[in-house]
């Protein structure tokens, strides 16, 4: 196995991206991956494949059904614009327009009686009409595009007018 | 499509790939301390993987990573003078879904679904199926995901495997039906020479043709036709660690899951109710061990092993395999590199 070597210029903890790599990727979830490489979601997984925060700092459950989503600051789309609670709120409504969004079924569905409430700029909540248990495996299919995405192409919108099956 | 957390509904959303998808870094990314470190990563669409695996191994400047590879393929990779291999504990199980609902079968009954689990050799499915790029199951949940209950494989036990199923009253002559996808084809044939041999029963091979899948998935999923197989050998995936219950049991055994064969199991819903509606980790993760446990017991399916994830990397790729998806946002090349080297 190669040794790991630090690539590019580190600067504080920081990388400048440097070259460039070709990949075949014959998975049937590979579009999956993609979605994973480019978009933000409120958590992903970490190597070993548990959950970690994301787009999310922190999360905690007020009571059994009120879920409080506490978003990261300083995270911005590569559009430019900000993302922010509105970001969080827009994916929402848009998921919650379609019966089976997700490819593999409605497991990663949020119960369609789900409110959201807007705390401040980077505070939700969830309010679930039952415990929802499930909720942060869901979240790392819940993808946070900005607005442009959704306006502009959307998963399946543009192409098929319907989100149902393509998020 | 019911109100269940966990139901499921059929959709085909298969669509063909572009020969070429193209990501670029972008460099205001907020998770520095992380990545992206690739200025551009080429997905190469229009290269078959078995001349893609080829090109890794052969060569520099065509091919920097081949996902997928083949314990059959390992060895080929581990001796390339241009790639290694990598090798990562994986969310994915095969394992053969039991038709509980088979009509001229006893396999609704718990003592033939234990004779069949008995009638595997894991030791050897391991070995020689899979070149040693994989785990022995008892379960659904591997030893390094949450909730793991600590099962150990049902012992290859041909002697106790006959009696249960001539306790069970297994029909004489009736040989058990294997159906399998082409994927999976070599390792049905295994299996089926050594469950025949273990069970002292014939073992017919049904082989699913490519071309014949989506309907044979549509038949499964909807479960409204009788299904034309006993056990069919179904590689299934996680997309977390976590907590497996949510997405790997509720899809093979719950009452709205997808690959439930047979009817609905109460005792099992009941649990996955419980567990889908628990909000405390440290409860779920019991319930998990719960409920694999339970699944086990009742032999809900044949419990084979967990694969490895295999992948060629180019030798001055610094890849971070991941155990649910290929991120790359970790990965980097060294200033070996052929784009480095080119400026590319």
């Amino acid at each position: 196995m190669a040794q790991t070597v630090r690539q590019g210029s580190e600067e504080g903890g920081q990388y400048t991206p440097v070259g460039t790599i070709h990949v075949v990727d014959p998975s049937p979830l590979n579009w999956l991956f993609i979605t994973w490489n480019t978009m933000e979601e409120p958590v992903r997984t970490d190597a070993n494949g548990y959950l970690v925060g994301a787009a999310m700092e922190e999360s905690r459950w007020i009571d059994e059904t009120t879920f409080e989503v506490k978003l990261r600051k300083g995270i911005r789309f590569q559009d430019g614009e900000d993302f922010d609670a509105r970001s969080f709120e827009r994916a929402f409504v848009e998921v919650q327009r379609w019966k089976a969004p997700h490819p593999p079924g409605t497991s990663l569905n949020f119960h369609p009686d789900t409110r959201l409430e807007i705390l401040d700029s980077h505070t939700v909540r969830m309010i679930f009409p039952e415990p929802d248990g499930a909720i942060l495996g869901k979240f790392r299919g819940f993808h946070l595009p900005s607005t442009r995405f959704w306006d502009e192409i959307g998963f399946g919108y543009k192409k098929l007018g319907t989100g149902e099956g393509h998020w | 499509m019911g109100a269940q957390p966990l139901n499921c509904v059929w959709l085909d959303t298969r669509e063909k790939r572009t020969d070429r998808v193209v990501l670029t870094a972008n460099t205001d990314h907020w998770n520095k301390e992380r990545g992206p470190r690739l200025e551009k990563v080429v997905y190469r669409n229009d290269i078959d993987p078995a001349e893609a695996l080829d090109l890794v191994c052969d060569t520099e400047g065509e091919i920097d990573l081949v996902s997928e590879v083949s314990a059959a393929d390992a060895e080929k990779v581990k001796n390339s003078e241009f790639a290694r291999l990598e090798v990562i504990d994986a969310m994915r199980v095969l394992l053969g879904l039991i038709n509980r609902g088979a009509e001229d079968a006893p396999l609704h009954d718990v003592r033939v679904r234990r004779a069949l689990n008995m009638a595997v050799d894991r030791a050897r499915l391991v070995a020689e199926g899979f070149g040693g790029y994989a785990y022995e199951s008892a379960g659904i949940i591997p030893s390094y995901a949450g909730g793991y209950a600590g099962l150990e494989p049902y012992p290859h036990d041909p002697d106790a495997a006959k009696k249960l199923l001539r306790e069970a009253g297994w029909p004489e002559g009736r040989a058990l039906k294997l159906a399998t996808t082409t994927a999976t084809e070599p390792v049905a044939g295994m299996l089926a020479e050594g469950m025949g041999e273990s069970l002292g029963i014939g073992v017919d091979v049904i082989v699913v043709p490519d071309e014949d899948l989506l309907a044979a998935q549509h038949a499964l999923v909807e479960k409204v036709m009788p299904l034309p197989f006993d056990v069919l050998l179904h590689a299934w995936f996680d997309l977390s660690a976590d907590a497996p219950p949510a997405f790997m049991h509720g899809f093979l055994y719950g009452e709205g899951g997808a690959f439930r064969t047979g009817p609905p199991v109460a005792e099992f819903d009941g649990l996955l109710n419980r567990f889908v509606r628990e909000i405390d980790a440290d409860k779920q993760r019991e319930l998990s061990a719960e409920i694999d446990r339970f699944v086990y017991d009742e032999a809900l399916s044949l419990f084979l092993v967990f694969p490895q994830a295999l992948y060629a990397v180019n030798r001055n790729v610094n890849f971070v395999a991941h155990a649910t998806t290929l991120e790359l946002a970790e990965t980097e090349v060294t200033e070996e590199h052929w784009s480095r080297r080119n400026g590319s």
